[in-house]
């Protein structure tokens, strides 16, 4: 009996002590709770494509965010501040985005707001952020104009103080494709097609541009119905121009499909596109035959930084069903440099959130500066990223692999 | 033998009895330890935890993070574009020379392996020679000269030519594009135009 008694009180020592050392260890990783730590609730507003063609890479950009919210609400990075998201779907409509940053301003909680995902939306809800000084920073929208005013090839001009983006801009990412279709992969004639939107469009006329510059031929122009997916008659066009390159300005539910039928009709080229088509997605419509298509796509692909590791961890800890897609690293970084200000505001103003917070945490944004998951994150006078990376990416294997990367300096 | 060796009993060393084999009464007196007894089994057991409390601590003790692995080359160097001029224009053989910058982070040295571009009518060589070191926080200027082979080959109005370099830190060897601005693009194009033109005369 003594010894059982012994070993009793052993094995709850021995409990113990294994409790205590559990907890030392919970604590020297951060500890907290995910539920927050301050009495302030700022809401970080999500606009993006949750349902519908495009949701892949909309629920990659909710998620991200979300991620960013839990993270710094752990870590109580803003004192006295827990962070929540309001997430809205914009289904890839300009309208639906207009209303949604109506709803999002509405909301005396929201600070900010990371979204959305397409040009055209963007442009829609500018105007909307501007006037309640409500900041909008987007992880995707790549046409120039956003930032640089419609005359942006002549005279730059920022049209709206709110607006910001971590993403790249076509009046690079255009070009950049350009160079490499033409220098490296050696194809100079191309079949131009663009969907008529204001990021397909705008991004098709930047690669031509250069595409012609360097010496290149377009050999034939087409515009698409993005609601069809009957691409049959422009794929015989393609095929008949003696095309060796397709460029496509647009995104991934209309470029696979689109890739596949061109390859069917006989044209075994390429079909090349910008970030819009760069999707698990795209991969699994263009099937078989997309084998070879290339994609350039916003910064440096994530796996190769050491700063979004931490990110990918932390994502697939979290069990998110969906993927992070091409924008969840630029996605994570819009949250967090609205995080940033926010931070910033309120340690200024002794700890408190001051009345007029949205105005102060816009300014606040412009001098914004971390190392975050997509490198270092800042912004220059228009609202663009100051990190201006692109990747050119072909379909090898079933997945995309890593072509060449390249920096713009200038 | 000297020196501490382990406590031993003195005095009782006999086997223990054998638990008795019928219940003891309720309320019936438990057998009492002899105060040695006590006295061993309390050290054993202090022994016992202070053993398992050790060797729990030590194995969750805090332990220094590993240190981060460098970043990849092109993450931690940027180039800049400073000028650009024509030599030896109005000559069989003229060579455009331009300057640019090489810059490091703190603490990341790299080594510049080549430089090269990607257009078929021109050819590139530096100077200093790759491959070439820049210290880590440090600048260098790189003079590079080109060589136009065929004008016909050359593009006269690129807006974002490229400079391809290879770099090589502790952590990787890589070639990364740098695209070095407008001002770049429009110094090479007129240098090329005052190169070709010559050329086409």
């Amino acid at each position: 009996m003594r010894q059982r008694s012994l070993i009793a009180i052993t094995a709850a020592l021995a409990a113990g002590a294994l409790t205590l050392t559990a907890c030392g260890s919970r604590d020297d990783n951060g500890g907290g709770s995910d539920s927050g730590n301050g009495d302030t609730t700022v809401v970080i507003g999500v606009d993006a494509p949750l349902t519908g063609d495009l949701s892949a890479l909309g629920l990659g950009i909710k998620n991200s965010v979300d991620l960013a919210t839990k993270i710094a609400n752990k870590e109580k990075y803003v004192e006295g501040v827990t962070f929540k998201i309001e997430a809205l779907d914009d289904q890839g409509q300009a309208s639906v985005g207009q209303q949604n940053a109506t709803k999002l301003v509405a909301n005396k909680d929201v600070l900010g707001v990371v979204g959305p995902l397409n040009s055209s939306v963007g442009e829609a809800m500018q105007k909307v952020f501007d006037t309640a000084k409500l900041v909008e920073v987007s992880p995707a929208n790549t046409n120039p104009a956003l930032t640089q005013g419609v005359n942006w090839q002549t005279k730059k001009e920022r049209p709206y103080k709110s607006y910001f983006r971590t993403a790249t801009t076509d009046a690079i990412q255009g070009p950049f494709a350009a160079q490499y279709v033409f220098n490296e992969a050696k194809k100079k004639k191309v079949f131009v097609i663009d969907d008529k939107k204001t990021y397909g469009a705008g991004l098709a006329a930047t690669f031509t541009a250069e595409f012609k510059e360097l010496g290149g031929q377009v050999v034939g122009t087409e515009h698409i119905n993005p609601e069809s997916k009957d691409f049959s008659a422009v794929a015989t066009k393609v095929k008949n121009s003696g095309a060796d390159v397709v460029y496509y300005g647009g995104e991934y539910p209309q470029a696979g499909p689109l890739s596949k039928q061109i390859k069917e009709a006989g044209a075994k080229i390429p079909l090349v596109g910008g970030d819009g088509i760069y999707s698990a997605d795209f991969i699994k419509l263009s099937g078989a035959a997309g084998a070879g298509d290339l994609a350039t796509s916003v910064g440096a692909p994530v796996e190769a930084l050491p700063s979004a590791k931490e990110f990918v961890a932390n994502y697939k800890a979290e069990g998110y069903k969906e993927a992070y897609e091409a924008y969840g690293g630029y996605s994570y970084d819009s949250a967090w440099a609205i995080i940033e200000a926010v931070k910033k505001v309120v340690e200024d103003n002794d700890g408190k959130l001051p009345d007029d917070a949205r105005a102060k945490v816009v300014d606040a944004m412009q001098n914004v500066s971390f190392d975050g998951v997509t490198g270092k994150v800042s912004f220059d006078e228009f609202g663009d990223a100051t990190n201006k990376q692109l990747t050119v990416y072909t379909v090898k294997g079933g997945d995309w692999a890593t072509v060449k990367s390249g920096t713009f300096t200038g | 033998m000297s020196g501490i060796g382990p406590v031993e009993p003195d005095g009782d060393t006999r086997p223990l009895e054998p638990p008795p084999t019928t219940p003891r009464p309720a309320h019936a007196p438990r057998p009492r330890l002899s105060h040695r007894q006590r006295a061993a089994a309390a050290t054993a057991f202090v022994a016992v935890a202070v053993l398992v409390t050790g060797t729990l601590l030590h194995l969750t003790r805090p332990r220094p993070e590993p240190p981060p692995e460098p970043r990849f080359p092109s993450q931690t160097t940027s180039f800049r574009y400073l000028y650009m001029q024509v030599r030896g224009a109005g000559t069989t053989s003229p060579e455009i020379e331009f300057t640019i910058q090489a810059l490091t982070e703190s603490d990341a040295p790299v080594t510049v392996l080549d430089i090269s571009q990607p257009y078929a009518g021109l050819s590139l060589t530096s100077t200093p020679a790759t491959p070439l070191r820049v210290k880590g926080g440090a600048s260098r200027k790189i003079t590079v000269t080109v060589r136009v082979a065929e004008c016909g080959k050359v593009p006269r109005n690129a807006g974002l030519p490229f400079l391809d370099v290879t770099l090589r830190n502790t952590r990787a060897k890589e070639a990364h594009s740098y695209i070095l601005g407008a001002r770049y693009a429009r110094d090479l194009s007129t240098a090329l135009e005052v190169a070709c033109g010559y050329e086409k005369r």
